[in-house]
This record gives structure tokens, C-alpha cells and sequence, in this order.
């Protein structure tokens, strides 16, 4: 038991692969090299899946990225709003990078989001997104009077959503790829064939994807409600 | 000592009841949906899974503060 724990406990830290010399040296930790793994995946798979597009006769290849960008625009879209529909794009780029960074455990890197500051970057900039949305569905004026709607007396609660709203998405993130990856490393010690195989199609693979939808979800439906 | 830290840690995964609890009124309401609306089924099941990921948080909250406790008070 004490090796499992000393393992966790190593895992868990969030180690720093090397120094950028500008200032006093700028420490650049695993988990951002990678998102850069992460995101040079996703530029190179756009750039080589999006070579040679036709309007007629269009390959298998151009059919397949069609249909997943249509779907998953379609579902990120139907969440927005028809309000909200600019913010598609950026939300589409979060679920994806979301999901394929609960995943790539599987792949043998360390999950970014096991890392509390990915999570609490992406859920700074969700509510900082919602914070502009609203200001430029409604301008300055609307936007600070938002908050005292639909009555003056809950003005208090609805600045604390401010504080609680980022909070609690990236605590939910965090925690959900933490207790997926702890209860996966105790299943490998009670039987290490088989079992850990059938449990990371839930935990690892079903799981990680939920919550990146779920990420996503709520804050269509903070922009949602923000632009409304 | 490290019985009192094994206590707390079962203590902070009491949070968990409510989740079940929570879950279990979830899926009860659904399956009464379907039952009354069974065309309305793939809509239903979508917001099901989305209610039961966002009531599954709690309980992973607890789960992550007790191993927590374990982890760093020993």
C-alpha cells in the first residue's frame, strides 16, 4: 500500500521538464509540453485532413471530416443558441483539446488536466468568454445591470458567481481525471490483467469525454444565459 | 494517528450519499418520462447523463478530498 500511495503521490506532481533562460527562468511544466503535443496533433491532423477539398466528386477522406465537423459543430451550436452562435468555434476547439487531453493517458502521457492550473486556466477563460459575451450583447450598461436581475436583493449571489462559477468547473475537471486516474492505478493492484482494461473504457474513455461535453455544456449555458 | 486519518477519510466520503441519492431521483424521473413519452427517449437519456456527470461531481469531490486526507496528512 505505502508504494501505491509514494506512486500516486508522484504522479500527481506536476513535474517541471525544463527552464526557459529569460528573467530569472521561466519553468515550463509537463503538463504544458503536452498540450503542445496536444495541439500539434490537432494543427497537423487540420492542416493534412483539409488538403485537396473539392466541391464535386469529393473523396471518402473530405466526406469523413465533413460529417465530424458538421456534428460537432451541430451539437456545440444547438447549445449556444442561435444568439450565441459566434462562440461555436472557440468552444468546438475547447471540447476538442478537452477530450483528447482526459484520453491521451491511455496513450501513456500524463493528463494535462490532472494538472489543477490547465483546469483552472480553461475555466478562467470560459468565464472571462462569458463576462465578454455579455458585454457585447449588451453593452457595458446592460451588462452591469444584469446583475441585479431579475431583483435587486440577489446582486451579492450573482458577483459570487463570478468567483464560484470558474471554481466549480474547474474543480469539477480536475477531480473527475484525478478520481478516474486513482481508481485506475488502485484496480491495477488488486488484478493487473484484464480488469484495468475493462474499467478504462469507463473511466478513461467514457468519463473523459463526458466531462469535456460537460465543460463545454455549461459554459454554452453561462454564454447562453449572458447573452440572453 | 493514522486511525483518526482513516476515520476522517471515511467521514469525507459520506458526501457521496447525496449523489446516490440524487442519481438514483434522477434516473427513477427518466424512467417515468420514457415511460409516459417513449419518441421523447434520446432526449431524456441525453439530459439523464448530463444530470447524473454534474451529481457525479459531488461524490468525486469527496472521493478526491479522502484520498487527499490519506495522501497528505500521514
Amino acid at each position: 500500500m505505502e508504494a501505491v500511495a509514494e506512486h500516486i503521490q508522484e504522479e500527481l506532481n506536476v513535474q517541471t521538464v525544463f527552464t526557459i533562460p529569460i528573467g530569472g527562468g521561466l519553468p515550463v511544466a509537463e503538463s504544458v509540453v503536452v498540450t503542445w503535443i496536444i495541439m500539434g496533433v490537432l494543427i497537423l491532423l487540420a492542416f493534412f485532413l483539409t488538403r485537396g477539398f473539392k466541391t464535386r466528386n469529393i473523396s471518402k477522406r473530405q466526406a469523413a471530416v465533413e460529417v465530424v465537423v458538421t456534428k460537432l459543430t451541430g451539437l456545440v451550436g444547438g447549445m449556444l443558441g442561435e444568439e450565441g452562435e459566434s462562440y461555436t468555434t472557440y468552444l468546438t476547439t475547447v471540447l476538442l483539446y478537452i477530450g483528447i487531453a482526459n484520453i491521451i493517458g491511455i496513450f501513456g502521457f500524463k493528463s494535462p488536466t490532472k494538472d489543477l492550473n490547465v483546469t483552472l486556466a480553461l475555466a478562467l477563460m470560459s468565464i472571462i468568454l462569458v463576462q465578454i459575451a455579455g458585454i457585447r450583447a449588451k453593452g457595458v450598461k446592460g451588462w452591469l445591470k444584469a446583475f441585479t436581475q431579475p431583483i435587486a436583493i440577489v446582486t451579492p449571489f450573482n458577483i459570487l458567481d463570478l468567483v464560484t462559477r470558474p471554481l466549480s468547473l474547474c474543480m469539477r475537471l480536475f477531480g473527475n481525471v484525478l478520481g478516474a486516474f486513482v481508481i485506475m492505478k488502485l484496480i491495477e493492484q488488486v488484478l493487473p490483467v484484464f480488469l484495468p482494461a475493462v474499467f478504462s473504457v469507463y473511466f478513461d474513455l467514457f468519463d473523459g469525454l463526458l466531462q469535456a461535453y460537460v465543460f463545454v455544456f455549461l459554459t454554452s449555458l453561462y454564454i447562453k444565459e449572458a447573452v440572453e | 494517528m493514522n486511525s483518526l486519518i482513516a476515520i476522517g477519510a471515511g467521514i469525507a466520503v459520506f458526501g457521496a450519499l447525496g449523489a446516490g441519492v440524487g442519481i438514483g431521483i434522477a434516473t427513477g424521473k427518466a424512467v417515468e418520462a420514457v415511460a409516459r413519452q417513449p419518441e421523447a427517449d434520446s432526449k431524456i437519456m441525453k439530459n439523464l447523463i448530463l444530470g447524473c456527470a454534474l451529481a457525479e461531481a459531488t461524490a468525486i469531490y469527496c472521493f478526491v478530498i479522502a484520498i487527499m486526507i490519506i495522501m497528505f496528512f500521514k
